[in-house]
């Protein structure tokens, strides 16, 4: 298909196509060359590369407690004790003395790994049962969707407020796990409706007259035609568990002593960073994570695309 | 959550509060004070259990002591009382009942008042508050001698008796209760609500998040010439929640006096509102507060129940480190258990003396050596090893203040940084000393509970003796040896802590025994010392005037303490 696209520069009965125009009819004919995938992709991309090449360039022992002068500003700034900011601590100190670009370039991944993992597990648990239920129906179908409804009511960070205080300190996966135990309802109703109207499509018909077992059907048949949605909902997904685990971090309620953007906040809120105006305390990260929330909507929209052609434009 | 939403919350009910107070009360009128916590049951006013029951006014404004201590000059100042006189050896006290003075519902206190509030609490154990089971455990009996007059007798010989239970010397004092309204009361259950007492101001209303009280101008001390009545028209405790919100009340002059922020915080206030001040005009800004700092240890859980595990721990603190990260150099690190004030230094210098004076660095191989002694292995991630389990612990700290959060926070760096992982576990104000304290329920944690002297160091000691332990899951008497400590060397301290009990504060062998005690201690390490506990209240004085300071030291600036009421009555109105 694509290479069709390369031969076909010229229109039938006109003048040869500008650049511009053979690039954009290439990324019709092929729907995963899409800016604003890319785009969002490169964002994220980047903060996980920050993280890694970060941690080897940059001291990530600052991250601690005490690693600094306490409440240092970014270069180039002063804050209110008149102290200009230096070089060995580049985006400023937080008020107990913890490196700012450390605790960026470890947080941000940080947050992002949650996200990554609650959605996963949340995606893969959806996908099960909600092939499940479409696809075996009757008794099963009844449970999974009963299941899914009532879970579907519970608002998760009231329940995840009360599982974090008991659990006292949790780690990043401890909180993923939590998280992922909210995040599966909806993939799981969306999937079992797309199966439901594939089920009685030919080919899965075809299938199962051939004497195909039903794990084939589910998942050799029928999944791949579901990927693109798939994506979709898990970079949905990934946005909804971001925002879940940063909401309990800026409750104080997520993990302790590894750095993440929500303790960051939490932290300035409590230390009364606004009236000191120690802006690079809370704006850094609250920035980054904008930057990330940019980044899977972006990521969201080139994937509607991709699924819908109806989205693209010419 | 409490601390994210505290600010809108508090904005939104300071706008409720000066609109409600702006129809009945002008601004100006009132005097409003920070609260750091909730209040739980805001209908009930029975002191005598746990709960906020007295520090969001009610023992301010309400009820008045019978004594007060004068930080600064040392004195037992008289209030409801006029006199509080021993016998020879101190086993028999008359205390002196001031005349005129009355309920705010008009009948006279008395000294069947004092009887009556003294027996209750002597005849029921589950009155639970820290004032009330001292008192339990001293005395054996009180009688009226005459309307005025009440004489104790003490179990045992007792020179700090009067300070120590009716003198405000630290937070609060032993309050008394009306007769004829607590008479024939179950006092484990009662509310008491609406309460009433004896002093200034009597109850206006109160919710989880405020106490408002009005002055009664009908108030006995100026009827009969004890004292003027106080300017403040109307009382208001507000709890803002959090340093943020405290801090932002105080600058927009929407409260009057804050509870503890840090030095930047206050720096910041200062640049927005000049009318601020605190303790001292400049550096380090901060009041001494006499509840010295320290790492409570629970000697029953392993391996911390080995001395030389808690030893170890005690050489690795760096108390310097915690001085200038969480204290921003506002304090400075604790050499013994006690209070830094002059009136302790004998004691002080006698355990200086003997060798047992804390250091101010960490000695971390002193302290790796002790574990490694005790079987441990260094594994490859650093942390200690043995059987196969890394040497954690868990380190509980009310999430109520980033003073008690930060200094665990460095703490946790540096055990880290030795081999042990550590952990903070943040509880809640009410949670960590209904719960996690007194049941016992922590490895170690962040508190003052060897708090209580100020000028004599029994009292102090007292809390660690072998007495006051009780098995994990039951309450500790009155936060006493929450560690419950007692080995052999808990014993041998003990037996020299009762032979102090009977000597006044000025006996020349104490400092000897103080000495002598202190080696078991330091033997023992129940808990491990840290820091002088500083608090830094930014006070207003855009409409009040008059606030303590230390040019203006009539006493402390503790506005949750008993003694407020002479913060109240010193009060002024800006001009």
């Amino acid at each position: 298909m694509a290479d069709q696209a390369l031969q076909d520069t010229t229109k039938p009965d006109g003048p040869a196509l500008t650049r511009a125009e053979i690039r954009r009819r290439r990324r019709y004919e092929n729907p995963w060359f899409n800016p604003k995938l890319f785009w969002g992709a490169g964002i994220l991309l980047g903060i996980v590369f920050v993280g890694l090449v970060g941690r080897v360039l940059w001291d990530p022992d600052l991250v601690f407690t005490g690693a600094g002068v306490l409440r240092l500003p970014p270069l180039g700034f002063e804050n209110l004790r008149g102290q200009a900011g230096v070089l060995n601590h580049p985006l400023g100190t937080d008020g107990a003395g913890r490196d700012m670009l450390a605790l960026l370039i470890i947080g941000a991944p940080n947050s992002l790994y949650v996200g990554v993992l609650a959605s996963l597990i949340g995606m893969s648990l959806g996908i099960v049962l909600g092939f499940s239920a479409g696809f075996i129906g009757g008794r099963t179908d009844d449970v999974i969707r009963v299941l899914s409804d009532v879970m579907i009511t519970i608002p998760p960070l009231l329940i995840l407020v009360v599982f974090q205080a008991a659990f006292g300190d949790v780690n990043l996966t401890m909180m993923a796990l939590l998280i992922a135990a909210f995040v599966w309802q909806s993939p799981t109703r969306l999937i079992r409706a797309q199966v439901l109207s594939m089920r009685e499509a030919g080919y899965v018909q075809m299938a199962r007259l051939s004497g195909a077992s039903t794990g084939h059907i589910m998942f050799r048949e029928m999944l791949p035609n579901l990927v693109p949605y798939l994506f979709g909902s898990f970079i949905a997904n990934v946005t909804t568990a971001i925002v879940t685990a940063v909401g309990l971090e800026v409750l104080g309620l997520g993990p302790q002593r590894i750095p993440t953007l929500g303790r960051t906040i939490y932290e300035a809120i409590n230390s009364g960073a606004l009236i000191q105006n120690l802006w690079w305390w809370w704006g850094l990260p609250t920035a980054l994570l904008a930057l990330m929330f940019i980044g899977l909507l972006l990521i969201n929209l080139g994937l509607d695309e991709v699924s819908n052609p109806r989205l693209r434009r010419l | 959550m409490k601390h994210s939403t505290a600010l809108l919350v508090t904005t939104a009910l300071v706008g409720v509060v000066a609109a409600g107070s702006a129809s009945a009360q002008n601004r100006a009128d009132t005097v409003i004070f920070d609260l750091d916590r909730t209040i739980s049951d805001p209908e009930n006013f029975n002191w005598f259990t746990a709960g906020t029951k007295r520090e969001h006014g009610a023992h301010q404004a309400m009820w008045e002591p019978l004594f007060i201590l004068n930080y600064t000059t040392g004195e037992l100042e008289p209030w409801l009382g006029t006199a509080f006189e021993p016998n020879g050896d101190f086993s028999e006290w008359t205390l002196s009942i001031r005349d005129g003075v009355e309920w705010s519902d008009g009948e006279a206190f008395n000294a069947d008042d004092v009887v009556f509030t003294v027996n209750m609490v002597l005849e029921n154990e589950q009155l639970s508050e820290r004032e009330a089971a001292t008192l339990r455990a001293q005395v054996a009996a009180a009688e009226k001698v005459d309307d005025l007059t009440v004489r104790f007798t003490l179990n045992e010989p007792n020179p700090r008796f009067a300070v120590e239970n009716f003198g405000v010397r630290i937070f609060g004092s032993f309050l008394i209760m009306p007769q004829h309204i607590w008479e024939g009361e179950d006092p484990a259950t009662f509310a008491f609500y609406p309460p009433i007492g004896t002093g200034p101001y009597t109850f206006a209303s109160s919710a989880t998040n405020r106490a408002i009280w009005d002055r009664n101008d009908d108030w006995w001390g100026a009827q009969t010439g004890f004292m003027d009545l106080p300017e403040p028209e109307r009382l208001v405790w507000l709890e803002t929640g959090g340093e943020e919100s405290r801090a932002q009340l105080i600058a927009a002059n929407e409260i009057d006096a804050a509870q503890n922020v840090s030095v930047g915080t206050l720096e910041a206030i200062l640049q927005r509102n000049p009318a601020v001040i605190a303790w001292h005009g400049d550096y380090p800004y901060a009041w001494p507060d006499p509840c010295a700092r320290q790492l409570e240890i629970n000697t029953t859980v392993a391996p911390w129940d080995d001395p030389n595990m808690r030893r170890a721990v005690a050489h690795i603190i760096d108390r310097n480190q915690i001085v200038n990260v969480a204290y921003e150099g506002t304090t400075v690190p604790s050499q013994t258990m006690f209070a830094q004030y002059g009136s302790m230094a004998p004691f002080i210098d006698a355990i200086t003396e003997a060798g047992f004076a804390l250091s101010p660095e960490g000695d971390v191989e002193a302290g790796q050596a002790l574990i490694e002694a005790a079987g441990w292995v260094m594994g490859d991630d650093g942390i200690y090893e043995r059987d196969g389990q890394d040497l954690t612990v868990a380190i509980h700290v009310n999430s109520a203040s980033t003073e008690y959060t930060r200094t665990i926070d460095v703490l946790v760096e540096q055990f880290n940084r030795a081999g042990i992982a550590a952990r903070s576990v943040p509880v809640e104000n009410g949670v960590f000393w209904g719960e996690v304290l007194p049941f016992g329920a922590y490895e170690m944690s962040y508190s003052w509970l060897s708090c209580g002297s100020v000028n004599e160091p029994w009292t102090s000691m007292n809390r660690y003796t072998t007495d006051s332990v009780v098995p994990v899951g039951e309450r500790s008497p009155g936060f006493n040896n929450t560690a419950r400590w007692d080995d052999a060397s808990a014993e041998a301290y003990t037996e020299i802590v009762h032979r102090m009990r009977d000597l006044a504060p000025d006996d020349p062998a104490l400092p000897g025994l103080v000495a002598e005690a202190y080696q078991h201690l330091d033997a023992g390490v129940p808990f491990i010392p840290l820091v002088q506990a500083a608090k830094l209240l930014p006070f207003n004085t855009t409409y009040w005037t008059g606030w303590p300071t230390a040019e203006n030291a009539y006493n402390s600036p503790a506005f949750w303490w008993n003694h407020t009421h002479q913060i109240i009555h010193s009060l002024e109105r800006a001009q």
